[in-house]
């Protein structure tokens, strides 16, 4: 299985950088998240994750490093932790932490309310 | 058009289509011009982005005549970013389709009257329950209203038959509480 990397560009600044490394399961997602039809963007990375967990069937590491994400890739965001939930109630060694910015007054409200909907654990770290 | 604000200073405003590159430059000129605390810096971005995008996607209005086949669709509307001592204003306004205005004004009294935890249960719901293929989450205003804790301004005209003009504004306050 290929790791998955997409770098960020300036002149496209509303696209996340992404590295999902096949070989140690580490993966990371950072930058801003904001382009129109956020899930064309996401779904290559969620299709990415299910077949790594489920194919590769080795453990899996996801770093958020998100310093902006719009209430559209919120959604997508979800949508990826409701199924690494759904992994982790499988018994698969799946890990979320979340890389917060302290310039951002409300992160951490918004990270408690993916924990509350999706169920999935995510430890929160500082940025430094 | 643009809403003249007495006692407050602009920092830009614009009218036309809405691109999402012009959203972006618009973002990030902002965070470089606006001389504040960097937590409020983020909460002005945060608001811009949400309130411009859902002018560019959902106004009523778009420029069939351009060349760019992307950009015919980008709605067209206007925004400004305004300050004043205690806060800045970030206001958008574009044409919606006259069935919407009941819906808009529902929606945003209902965000008005709530508090912060019952927005946050409202955020979560809706959330969850808007599709992943959507144009957005349908949370936008929600999460304007629970960042800013300041009531959204909303104002809605009657242009024609068919169509409503939607203005809104939202205040981002400079002291910041937590």
């Amino acid at each position: 299985m290929k790791s998955l990397v997409i770098n960020t560009e300036p002149d496209s600044p509303y696209y996340p950088g992404v590295f999902f490394n096949a070989e140690t399961g580490v993966c990371e997602i950072s930058g801003e998240s904001y382009m129109e039809e956020a899930y064309k963007f996401y779904l290559p990375l969620i299709n990415w994750i299910k077949e790594f967990v489920l194919n590769e069937k080795r453990s899996l590491e996801l770093n958020f490093k998100l310093i902006y994400f719009n209430t559209s890739s919120s959604r997508l965001i979800l949508d990826i932790l409701d199924i690494l939930k759904k992994f982790r109630d499988e018994e698969h060694d799946v890990k979320v932490n979340w890389y917060f910015d302290p310039d951002d007054p409300d992160v951490k409200d918004e990270v408690e309310d993916f924990e509350i909907e999706s169920g999935m654990d995510i430890n929160l770290i500082e940025m430094t | 058009m643009f809403v003249n604000a007495p006692n407050y200073n602009n920092i830009i405003a614009y009218h036309g289509p809405i691109s999402l590159n012009l959203t972006s430059f618009v973002g990030n000129y902002m965070k470089e011009s606006v001389m504040a605390d960097q937590r409020v810096i983020t909460r002005i971005f945060k608001v811009f982005i949400e309130l411009v995008q859902n002018v560019s996607n959902y106004s009523a209005q778009v420029n069939d005549k351009l060349q760019d086949e992307h950009q015919k669709r980008n709605g067209i509307g206007w925004f400004s970013i305004d300050e004043n001592e205690t806060d800045y204003k970030i206001s958008t306004g574009n044409l919606i389709s006259k069935d919407h205005g009941p819906i808009l004004l529902r929606n945003c009294d209902q965000i008005n009257k709530m508090g912060e935890e019952e927005l946050r249960e409202l955020k979560r719901q809706t959330r969850k329950q808007s599709s992943i293929r959507d144009v957005g989450a349908h949370i936008g205003l929600i999460h304007t209203g629970l960042i800013t804790s300041n009531p959204l301004d909303i104002d809605i005209s009657p242009v024609d038959e068919a169509h409503s003009f939607f203005r809104i504004t939202a205040k981002v306050n400079k002291a910041i509480n937590n």
